[in-house]
């Protein structure tokens, strides 16, 4: 008896052991602070699916281990050791049957949890605040609705940068304005498909603030390697200020600065696309910017307070230099929101990217804005084209899009 | 082409004019040199060259997977354009699956169900002829978009609408699309003639149940392939009409559902995995029971799982779409049926294990290959099970760890499977044994550029690098030793090793080609009817028709239990049946005659599609060599007038065979 | 697909040998092909109707259909299986005379039904319904074309076969050929019915 007990004992051990190494290898093999990993959730729904995911690739590793185990043990144990021809014997039913069982009992269980787990994820009931979000090639467009008691009393919209306040139920409603592109904020929750014509429901919650890091994750096209966002989580105040950035007025700059030089161009070249709130022309008459007529998607990126992100052009590029990327990317969760909402200061932008970017942006994002492929799009453009600014013309642009905080 | 070559008989060819004109032109006389091949309807030269036409598009599917690894290797590659990686994993994809996977399946399908059920060929041996040259029309139709145009570049699952006319303004997808649709009608002729085989031309004796796994597994294969491709062809006339006649379908402003795409595909697409590896555990469930010297363990077990595993494949096809937005209650139901089809598939590991346990394992090149599918396929499958998790599986979709959970199952366990078949069957087709030293570099080197390949990716993957982006960049890449930098190096460089083990099986064939050593008649101590012939069989595959009494039929007329001593006693060697079947040989076997029609009918077909895009006049003339070769076809009868053959010598012994019927 | 009809001629090498089904191959063939065909008009019915009522621009359905006169042509088509049924039976009892009379009635109502179908598409063009017009125009197009693409093989593999029989030149089993495109022919006929009442007489 207790010998038995004891062979059961050294076996379970060895088995635990060999599982452990396995385990150690795998974690010791990661990458540390990988922006992306689903292994570590930062809010409700991302844990729902870290506990079942903690409870399924073990077994799987286990049940990987035993039978690879097993198979070891067979092809040294019965190897051609000049022993006679086996009986040919063709099988037992009773153990096929108990090998159909265990595994179904063990998908049994998991199954159970994957059922509830899956109904968890799909409640709506619980909402807090509703969000926007449409997908195009090549970015993401966010849309704030009016929610009083969110403190948002007037629509926002942004790109790139989905903004939340911390501990708050975000219900995204997710529609595409071309093809299919998917949301998936790893750290927030798992990725939802971004349908034209349809529209699909993603929670998300962070506990804490920080910034999280996502990619499209459906191939978009030519371009979707570049399509990316992040989720900024903000304390409640801080996310309050946020708002109230959001909504500021517009400002002009004043009258013969470079950067007042940099609004007639941009009201020249750049606002049939996009629009930057309350921009007046010489008449004073509101500009509205018409990218349905030059965008095959029917929208660019709404200008307005540029220098709150700390990305542009669908998130490919950093509009900060990498110094002050790491400020805002390592910032502990309590000095997070203040990094964040400073914005990008002139210390700070990324010269090099942007200017790169006015200069010849097809260049810099693989984006269809040859005219001569543009025939089945009626000459819309799909991404932004060259514009063919002069280097002084890209000056007073830049001087001009550092005002837009 | 000798008939039949007896030791101290001399035969000459029977020399065949045929008496009337048949149809349009003369039935093929000669069956010399290119000819013998080209107007074939031999089920074993089919065979060979389907074998022939897959290795070439895995090479080409390869350099293409080369390619891919060496611009991911660092962060923002710079190989390939963006453009032109789309292209690149578009093409790998469809070029591993329609046009190396299928046909390597379809070679030994082609080659050996007819030997394994005792028959003498397929039931249709000119629509076999037809099924290979419409999928060498479609493979050149797909690959010559690289040429004029650029290839197609929406994945090889062309999601609608991006595979639409405006957001795929290339020809690119044209190609695909009519390469498909051609590929997919040589499946389609193809799986029915292999059915028709199974079912209705068996040897006597030859139950269902008694027919070797690999026949088993290729008839589930071909039901599947039945009904799902009816299914990808709706999906592709619909992307065809939309493409090039302006119809509406997935034109999501006029109120289109883009999804109704993705239901088409996946109703398709799921069975069409089980249609990639059904066959190769089919070789491993020949090789495993015949280097354990012992039957399969579980037979009806293994053979029900194979069949429930179809059956519950068409069942499942939503899984791949768990993040698409299906409602809760679907992606509950998909999920917990994908669970279920784990379970056939334990079953079916188990049952290889089992066999192996208490055999006598010999360690050919070609068990080697047959164990590595059924570890490494364990590890692709329980990758697959924490898929089957659809909360787990929105983490993960669309990351590197799918792609290294199928390249586990379709790399570990199909290509390991046809690489086993290769060393298996290699005596039997060509002769000649291929060498197990260069076989053991070629297995060893497989096993850890596979390894090193695909399973980083299952630790990039988890780590969040999507897959089909043509740069991957260091921002989202982490830190430490282990960064993505790393493992992506490590993917890109086991990739290689990859390419030479592949590159050692070439340089074994050609060796063996050159220099190789004969190969016995029965070298591996073999257990199905295949082996109850010459290496390589003769056009008519056996002398006289088996009378099948056993499964593993050859196996039990070599081997008598010894009940006492609870082993088998060897009563014949294979060389002594074979012989004994040639003395008993059938008289006057008639075979079907070499055709024109199926390879002119082919090249009408490719035609018609160009037609479609390059406009009316190329698609009349496609339609005129269509109906020409339709007429022609009909026309000629299969089996030639008796008065073609050459008269029967008095010898009331011989036989005389004339190759062209 | 005219051609795995008329296949009479690949049969197993050898003349009369007995097969596992009782089944001969080439019945058995045409029986897989027409269970393949179900799914694939399974597939373009399921889109029809899925997007019968997306109608962004042009006719809606229930203003262009013509029942009283798709129900004539409907009857003419299923009439069309009762000629064939006793084309096949003149053919089982050898009556070459009667077989190939009742071919030719089947393939001239086979014809009229196109011609039906020819008159339809025409005045349903006219009244604004084009093949891009929307996706009900695209998805009943499709779904009927296809449906009048597999009655024209069908008509065409009707005369074919008389010129065929008439010229002594049929390989194989002359009644099973008849046989065979009878059981293509039926197969239309029945996926016609369905279509016929899901999209005509059922209301979107």
């Amino acid at each position: 008896m207790d010998t038995v007990s004891h062979v059961k004992n050294s076996r379970r051990r060895i088995v635990a052991t060999l599982a452990g190494v396995a385990g150690t290898i795998a974690l010791a093999g990661c990458a540390q602070n990988a922006p992306q990993d689903t292994f570590v959730p930062k809010g409700d729904n991302a844990q729902k699916i870290d506990t079942l995911q903690k409870v399924v690739f073990p077994i799987a590793g286990l049940v990987g281990v035993l039978v690879v185990a097993l198979a070891i043990y067979i092809f040294i144990k019965f190897r051609d050791k000049g022993q006679d021809i086996p009986a040919q014997s063709h099988g037992k039913p009773t153990v096929e049957i108990i090998l159909t069982i265990v595994p179904a009992l063990i998908l049994t269980v998991v199954g159970v949890f994957t059922f509830r787990t899956i109904m968890d994820l799909a409640k709506t009931t619980d909402t807090q605040m509703v969000i926007n979000v449409t997908g195009q090639q090549w970015w993401w467009e966010y849309d704030y609705p009016a929610q009083t008691d969110q403190g948002i009393t007037q629509p926002i919209i942004t790109s790139g940068q989905l903004v939340i306040p911390v501990g708050t139920n975000v219900l995204l409603r997710e529609t595409s304005r071309d093809v299919i592109h998917s949301y998936w904020i790893p750290a927030l929750n798992g990725k939802k498909d971004a349908v034209p014509g349809r529209i699909h429901l993603l929670r998300l919650q962070a506990d804490k603030p920080g910034i999280y890091a996502g990619q499209c994750t459906e191939f978009c096209g030519l371009s979707h390697a570049n399509m990316r966002m992040e989720a900024i989580a903000l304390s409640k105040e801080d996310f309050a200020k946020w708002v109230a950035g959001q909504q500021k007025g517009y400002t002009s700059p004043d009258e013969g600065t470079k950067a007042k030089e940099g609004e007639t161009v941009f009201i020249n070249q750049c606002s049939r696309c996009h629009q930057v709130n309350g921009i007046k022309d010489a008449n004073g008459k509101a500009i509205i910017s018409a990218p349905d007529e030059n965008v095959y998607a029917g929208a660019a990126p709404n200008l307005s307070h540029l220098m709150s992100r700390t990305t542009f052009a669908g998130a490919m590029f950093d509009l900060v230099n990498q110094k002050c990327r790491d400020d805002v990317w390592k910032a502990k969760s309590d000095e997070f929101g203040a990094k964040y909402l400073t914005g990008v200061t002139t210390d700070c932008l990324n010269q090099k990217n942007l200017r790169a970017w006015l200069r010849n942006a097809p260049a810099m994002k693989p984006m269809y804005s040859d005219p001569t492929k543009l025939a089945k799009t009626g000459g819309k453009y799909r991404g932004m084209p060259n514009l063919g600014l002069s280097e002084d013309d890209i000056d007073k642009v830049v001087a001009y899009l550092s005002t837009l905080k | 082409m000798a008939i039949i070559e007896r030791p101290g008989t001399e035969t000459t060819p029977a020399v065949v004019t045929p008496q009337q004109t048949l149809g349009a032109v003369k039935r093929p006389v000669e069956t010399k040199g290119w000819r013998e091949w080209l107007f074939t309807v031999d089920h074993k030269k089919i065979g060979i060259m389907y074998g022939v036409v897959a290795m070439a598009f895995f090479i080409v599917g390869g350099v293409e997977a080369l390619l891919i690894r060496l611009q991911l290797a660092a962060p923002n590659g710079h190989i390939l354009s963006a453009d032109k990686y789309n292209q690149m994993f578009t093409m790998h994809a469809t070029t591993m699956i329609f046009l190396f996977a299928m046909p390597m399946a379809g070679a030994f399908a082609n080659y050996f169900l007819p030997l394994q059920i005792g028959a003498r060929d397929v039931a249709f041996p000119r629509i076999n002829a037809l099924s290979l040259w419409l999928l060498v029309v479609g493979g050149i139709v797909l690959n010559a978009s690289w040429f004029l145009g650029g290839a197609a570049d929406g994945g090889w699952f062309m999601y609608a609408p991006n595979s639409g006319p405006v957001f795929s303004p290339s020809h690119g997808v044209d190609f695909w699309v009519l390469g498909l649709q051609v590929a997919g009608i040589a499946s389609l002729l193809g799986s029915i003639n292999l059915i028709v085989t199974v079912l209705n031309m068996r040897a006597p004796g030859m139950s269902l149940m008694k027919m070797p796994v690999f026949t088993w597994m290729i008839l589930v294969v071909q039901f599947l392939l039945v009904f799902s491709l009816p299914v990808i062809t709706v999906a592709l006339v619909l992307l065809m009409l939309q493409r090039s006649y302006g119809a509406t379908f997935f034109d999501v402003s006029q109120g289109a559902d883009p999804l109704l795409w993705q239901h088409l595909f996946w109703i398709f697409g799921h069975p069409e995995v089980y249609v990639l590896i059904l066959p190769s555990f089919g070789i491993i469930s020949e090789v495993l029971p015949t280097f354990s010297r012992k039957p399969l363990f579980g037979y009806p077990f293994v053979v029900f799982s194979g069949a429930s595993i179809g059956l519950v494949g068409f069942g499942v096809w939503a899984h791949h779409m768990f993040a698409s937005g299906l409602g809760p209650v679907s992606v509950a139901v998909f999920s917990i049926a994908t669970m279920a089809i784990a379970i056939p598939t334990g079953v079916k590991i188990f049952n290889w294990l089992l066999t192996m346990w208490g055999g006598k394992l010999w360690y050919t090149t070609a068990m080697k290959f047959a164990i590595g599918l059924v570890i490494l396929f364990t590890i692709g499958g329980l990758s697959g099970v924490t898929h089957s998790v659809a909360p787990s599986d929105t983490q993960q979709t669309d990351t590197y760890y799918i792609v290294a959970h199928f390249h586990y199952v379709l790399f570990g366990g199909m290509v390991f499977g046809l690489f086993s078949g290769f060393y298996y069957w290699w005596p039997k087709v060509f002769g000649k044994m291929l060498n197990e030293k260069l076989g053991s570099w070629n297995f060893w080197l497989m096993v850890i550029g596979m390894n090193m390949t695909f399973g980083p990716m299952h630790i990039l993957g988890l780590q969040g690098q999507p897959r089909r982006m043509y740069i991957w960049t260091k921002a989202r890449g982490g830190e430490g030793l282990f960064n993505f930098g790393f493992w992506n190096m490590v993917a890109s460089i086991g990739s290689f090793i990859l390419a030479i083990g592949v590159l050692f099986f070439l340089i074994n064939v050609v060796k063996t080609a050159r220099s190789g050593k004969t190969a016995p008649l029965d070298p591996w101590d073999a257990r199905t009817l295949e082996w109850l012939t010459t290496s390589p069989p003769k056009p008519h595959n056996f002398d006289r028709i088996p009378v099948v009494h056993h499964l593993d039929e050859f196996f039990h007329r070599k081997y008598e239990e010894d009940s006492a001593a609870n082993t088998m006693r060897k009563i014949a060697d294979g060389e002594e049946l074979v012989r004994a079947e040639e003395a008993a040989a059938d008289a006057n076997i008639h075979l079907p005659a070499p055709s024109y029609w199926p390879i002119v009918l082919a090249t009408g077909v490719g035609i018609l599609g160009l037609g479609i895009i390059y406009g009316v006049p190329i698609m009349v003339v496609g339609f005129a060599v269509v109906l020409f070769a339709s007429f022609g076809w009909v026309l000629e009868p299969s089996v030639a007038e008796d008065i073609d053959f050459a008269p029967a010598s008095n010898d009331g012994n011989t036989k005389e065979i004339a190759p062209l019927g | 697909m005219a051609e795995t009809a008329t296949h009479t001629a690949d049969h197993s090498t050898e003349h009369g040998h007995e097969t596992s089904t009782g089944l001969t191959n080439n019945k058995l063939a045409m029986w897989l092909f027409l269970g393949s065909e179900c799914l694939l008009f399974g597939g373009l019915i399921s889109t029809y109707m899925l997007y019968r009522g997306r109608v962004s621009s042009g006719p809606h359905p229930s203003r262009i259909f013509d029942i009283p006169f798709t129900s004539v042509s409907s009857f003419v088509l299923l009439m069309s299986s009762l000629t064939m049924v006793l084309a096949v039976s003149s053919a089982q009892r050898g009556d070459d005379r009667r077989t190939n009379l009742w071919l030719t009635v089947t393939a001239l109502l086979g014809a009229t039904f196109i011609g039906g179908q020819v008159y339809e598409f025409t005045t349903f063009i006219r009244e604004g319904l084009g093949f891009s017009t929307s996706l009900f125009g695209s998805s009943f197009y499709t779904l009927t074309g296809f449906h009048g693409v597999h009655v024209s093989v069908g008509v065409i593999m009707l005369l074919s076969t008389m010129g065929i029989i008439r010229k002594g030149k049929i390989t194989g089993n002359k009644a099973e050929v008849v046989e065979l495109i009878g059981l293509y022919w039926h197969f239309v006929d029945i996926v016609w019915i369905i279509i016929f009442t899901l999209v005509y007489l059922i209301p979107s």
